[in-house]
């Protein structure tokens, strides 16, 4: 069976017959897009210049605390932006509790991190990741001014029309590279797709009823779901990892932190008294999966046939699971052609100089000479 | 004695013409006395179990941002519980931009920070632990880690009586560490209690120049041999800003993050000091009279390390001092002081009489972290 929505309910609630696996159930479902909305992920304008300069500041180790890592080190071209660990490993001294999400089209996303704790811009997303502990644990203050000593950035800057490096540009920078970071040439995009793919594409949109949060050019509605996705023990059997989940969780104000054993998800900001939002995490963009394995928010799955397997079984165990996820009753063959889909929607790395800044950033300062009496 | 006596009246002359030094000028509180115990404030009273406690997390670079820098890390032992170079080594991808001071005695200052900015030894750990160029570290993480670790745990629950370690009593028990750190037996202590051995004849005479001629007795006096107030005097700004171009990110980052005007930011070039906690004009380049005990041990000197060796120091003062950027600041009280080589010998073999033995203790064995245990109900 198909499901069709109109395009006027796309970004509001529907309630309609929901058939999962053979089971036909009355659900009240949030629904964001209708097949129509597939399709390639329309390329943005972008300043040249200030994209050229964001691109430098994502390789730039300057942008850390101590100097050891940088957005890239994290988000690694070669692999869709991401690590390709199952745990971020996170800044030195720390070790990460989530899996890196692909930077692939995240200019085009509603909510970022994997508990939308932010729904605001990639400007504040930047700076979140900037200056948070566990990440990047930088002083924006002294990011400016290690900036500000970099002659090719000074450059740059004023290129790019914003004077002279701040930290509010160097926000602004970051943002305008990312907008560079759009899908191209996926199978799916270019209608190549093979005839078990095109089944499998059904199967999406039908029986298996991914489309109903896995919608729009992205595949993603940019909502909160509890899939009861397993939860990894690595993050709890290990201090590093438990110590910044716990660092975490105190700051965002969850109560009886030192106890916790799971992954709250959006709960760390929603805080609803009925913690129906415990468990709940930001439905995954499907672009480039073939490039960022292992899956879900805390990479425990490493292929797509595993995740797949997953929600064929229903997902998961958990108070809170949605209820639409039940056992799907795809066979073997079904299994095997939704991951030929799933596949088609992978496309070229950008790991060229257009997308990665490949000359190489000192990481070292020099004097500007009469100091004395030039203007800071 | 003649001229001792002309320059001890000049002086104090001059001084009762400037009402803000008033109390300075009283000649019967300028006495060196000698260091008795340290003030231990009632709020974090000293047990055996909080200073072992204290030294561990002294030596702890998990008190610091990426678990590297420790206190010890720029407070090292054989370089005079402080750091050997101008300035101080600072965070990784950083240079700090003030030189760093011993811990020996820090005990018995009211003013933490060469400006002053700490009130109390605990405000002290907890400023350098944190900031960008120093610990960088961030209270919730470092408060997390020290649950992780369960030794501490039990450490903790013994000493401050709390399920988890809070980061504040981390503060306090490496603040009730910092006061077993205390050098008063010096032969300056020994001869001021009445050991008349205690000196040599050169350290007597360099005794009376203190006191008298060269006047150091105006600011470095009382017990701990500070006054504790602010003077300008003329320390020139650090040449290490000319030459390293990371020092001069971090001066730029101290003037923006401190709070200045967009004119300051611009054209300051040198440490505007205690300007910082007043924001009057008339404060900048004002630091804190530093202590003199241990100083044997914790060259360079001066707030930015401008001089290598104390014979240096007293011919800076001998000079007259010098010139900063805030030198319409300058203390009266710096003055060419007309010390014959001689006499600059004798003042420095007696303000090496403010150190004893060096002070070393055994780097204490760290505990590892380990897996919180399993909880049954979430």
């Amino acid at each position: 069976m198909k499901i069709r929505v109109p395009e006027h309910v796309s970004k509001g609630i529907a309630t309609l017959a929901l058939v999962v696996g053979g089971f036909t159930a009355a659900a009240t479902i949030p629904v964001s897009a209708s097949a129509e909305d597939f399709g390639p992920i329309v390329a943005q304008e972008i300043n040249a210049n200030k994209a050229a300069l964001g691109k430098r500041l994502f390789f730039d180790v300057k942008l850390s605390g101590d100097s050891a890592i940088s957005c890239a080190s994290c988000h690694n071209p070669d692999k869709a932006f991401t690590d390709g660990l199952p745990l971020a490993k996170a800044y030195p001294g720390s070790d990460g509790f989530r899996n890196t999400p692909t930077l692939m089209n995240t200019s085009h996303k509603k909510v970022w991190f994997h508990d939308g704790r932010i729904g605001t811009n990639l400007n504040d997303v930047t700076r979140e990741s900037i200056t948070e502990t566990a990440v990047m644990n930088m002083d924006m203050r002294l990011m400016q001014e290690r900036v500000k000593q970099d002659p090719v950035y000074v450059q740059m800057f004023k290129d790019a029309g914003y004077g002279e490096p701040s930290n509010g540009s160097i926000r602004k920078a970051i943002p305008e590279y990312l907008k560079t970071l759009t899908s191209r040439n996926s199978p799916f995009d270019k209608g190549e797709m093979s005839e078990a793919a095109q089944r499998g594409f059904d199967l999406f949109k039908g029986k298996a009823n991914c489309a109903a949060c896995h919608s729009g050019p992205r595949f993603t509605d940019d909502k909160a779901y509890n899939t009861a996705a397993p939860t990894n023990a690595d993050i709890w059997n290990d201090p590093m990892r438990h110590q910044t989940y716990v660092a975490f969780a105190k700051f965002m104000g969850i109560e009886n932190y030192m106890n916790l054993r799971r992954d709250v998800g959006a709960y760390i900001i929603s805080h609803k008294a009925d913690k129906s939002d415990v468990g709940k995490f930001v439905t995954p963009t499907l672009r480039e999966l073939k490039h960022t394995a292992p899956y879900m928010h805390n990479g425990t799955m490493e292929s797509l046939t595993e995740v797949v397997y997953f929600y064929n079984q229903g997902g998961g165990q958990d108070v809170n699971k949605d209820s639409r996820l039940k056992p799907l009753g795809l066979t073997s063959p079904e299994i095997k052609d939704l991951v030929a889909f799933l596949e088609t929607l992978s496309g070229d790395l950008l790991t060229s100089s257009e997308h990665v800044w490949d000359q190489p950033i000192p990481n070292s300062y020099e004097a500007y000479e009469d100091w004395r009496n030039i203007a800071n | 004695m003649k001229t001792l006596t002309k320059t001890g009246i000049f002086v104090a002359g001059a001084l009762l013409g400037f009402a803000h030094f008033a109390s300075v000028a009283v000649a019967a509180e300028n006495k060196l006395l000698p260091l008795g115990d340290p003030p231990i404030p009632g709020d974090n009273l000293q047990t055996d179990a909080k200073i072992e406690l204290g030294k561990k997390l002294f030596f702890d670079p998990r008190l610091g941002g990426d678990a590297s820098t420790a206190c010890i890390t720029c407070h090292e032992q054989d370089q005079g519980w402080g750091f050997n170079d101008a300035l101080s080594r600072g965070y990784p991808g950083t240079v700090h931009w003030r030189n760093s001071q011993t811990v020996i005695n820090a005990a018995y200052l009211g003013k933490l920070f060469w400006a002053g900015s700490s009130k109390s030894l605990e405000g002290q750990a907890k400023s350098a632990a944190t900031g960008a160029v120093a610990g960088n570290g961030e209270a919730d993480l470092m408060e997390a880690r020290l649950a992780f670790i369960p030794e501490y745990r039990e450490a903790f629950r013994e000493v401050f009586g709390a399920e988890w370690p809070r980061i504040s009593q981390a503060w306090m028990a490496i603040a009730a560490f910092e006061r077993t750190l205390i050098h008063n037996d010096t032969p300056v202590d020994r001869f001021l209690r009445g050991d008349e051995d205690a000196l040599t004849d050169q350290q007597k005479r360099g005794m009376d120049l203190f006191n008298g001629k060269a006047n150091c007795i105006a600011c470095h006096n009382g017990d701990v041999a500070t006054d504790e107030r602010f003077y300008n005097i003329g320390v020139p700004p650090s040449d290490v800003w000319d030459e390293d171009g990371l020092a001069q990110v971090t001066f730029r980052y101290e003037l923006y993050a401190k709070g200045v005007t967009q004119k300051m930011y611009r054209h300051t070039k040198d440490d505007p000091g205690f300007y910082f906690r007043t924001k009057q004009e008339s404060d900048k380049g004002k630091f804190r009279t530093a202590p003199l005990r241990y100083t044997m041990y914790t060259a360079p000197y001066m707030h930015n390390g401008a001089f290598w060796d104390l014979r240096e120091v007293v011919e800076f003062y001998n000079a007259g001092g010098g010139e900063n950027e805030f030198s319409a600041n300058k203390s009266d009280l710096i003055k060419p002081l007309g010390l014959s080589d001689e006499e600059i010998d004798d003042l420095v073999a007696f303000l090496e009489g403010f150190s004893g033995e060096e002070l070393k203790i055994d780097a204490p064995k760290l505990p590892p972290y380990a897996p919180l245990p399993d909880v049954t109900a979430n």
